[in-house]
């Protein structure tokens, strides 16, 4: 494999098997059917390699029921953090707003990756289309 | 922490300050629970008390409760439960 030139926008994150697993897996720990006492938010990292280009996915720790910690982002080996995604397990049914909220947004401008957020009603994506200056910067969020 | 602060309105609403933040709480507190994690930002305006929960810790993404309340009535006009 070549090594990449550029780092991938959020369409082309959302389009990688690897990446719709992650999410998958991520919305299913959500537990979305369950009371609001036990679903939760559920997160992580997607990290490039900047040698091979291979996309790879690191979970964050449990969030609670309309909130996750995800700023800060463990180092791989010869890997960038090209993206980050979590979960809104909470149904618009009980008045929730299923989309990015307010901090959402202001996180995800100053983290400076794109976010894939899954909800009931598909993947929402918030922050920039791709990592803010492209795969330099060093591992975790871009300056 | 509550912040308060008035824009725009030329009458004094009949719904008081803290009682908006009455009718906010007890409805947040059904969704929420813990309301402890949050600074709450009230301005009245127009169209009624403007009730905002915000997150303290800065660390983390997620979302609190933001009311709309009409101050002639105490109705609770719209709100949006973020996640």
């Amino acid at each position: 494999m070549n090594p990449p030139t550029r780092s991938p926008t959020a369409a082309e994150l959302l389009a990688d098997p690897l990446v719709q697993a992650a999410l998958d897996h991520a919305w299913l720990d959500s537990q979305p059917g369950a009371p609001p006492d036990i679903r939760h938010e559920e997160g992580g990292w997607i990290y490039m390699d900047v040698a091979t280009g291979q996309l790879t996915t690191r979970r964050a720790g449990r969030g609670i029921l309309d909130e996750i910690d995800l700023s800060s982002p463990p180092v791989v080996f010869v890997s960038v953090v090209v993206g980050k995604f979590h979960t809104h397990p909470n149904p618009r049914a009980e008045g929730w707003h299923t989309g990015p909220s307010p901090s959402d947004l202001l996180m995800d401008a100053a983290h400076g990756v794109p976010d894939l957020i899954r909800a009931e009603d598909g993947v929402h994506v918030s922050g920039p289309d791709s990592r803010r200056g492209g795969l330099g910067g060093g591992p975790g969020f871009p300056p | 922490m509550t912040t308060a602060t008035t824009s725009g309105v030329s009458h004094v609403p009949s719904i008081t300050c803290d009682k908006a933040l009455e009718i906010a709480r007890l409805d947040a507190e059904k969704v929420y629970r813990d309301l402890s994690r949050y600074r709450i930002q009230i301005t009245v305006e127009p169209d009624g008390w403007h009730i905002e929960y915000w997150l303290k810790n800065p660390r983390v993404q997620g979302g609190g409760p933001h009311y709309i309340i009409d101050a002639t009535t105490g109705a609770i006009l719209s709100k949006t439960y973020y996640q």
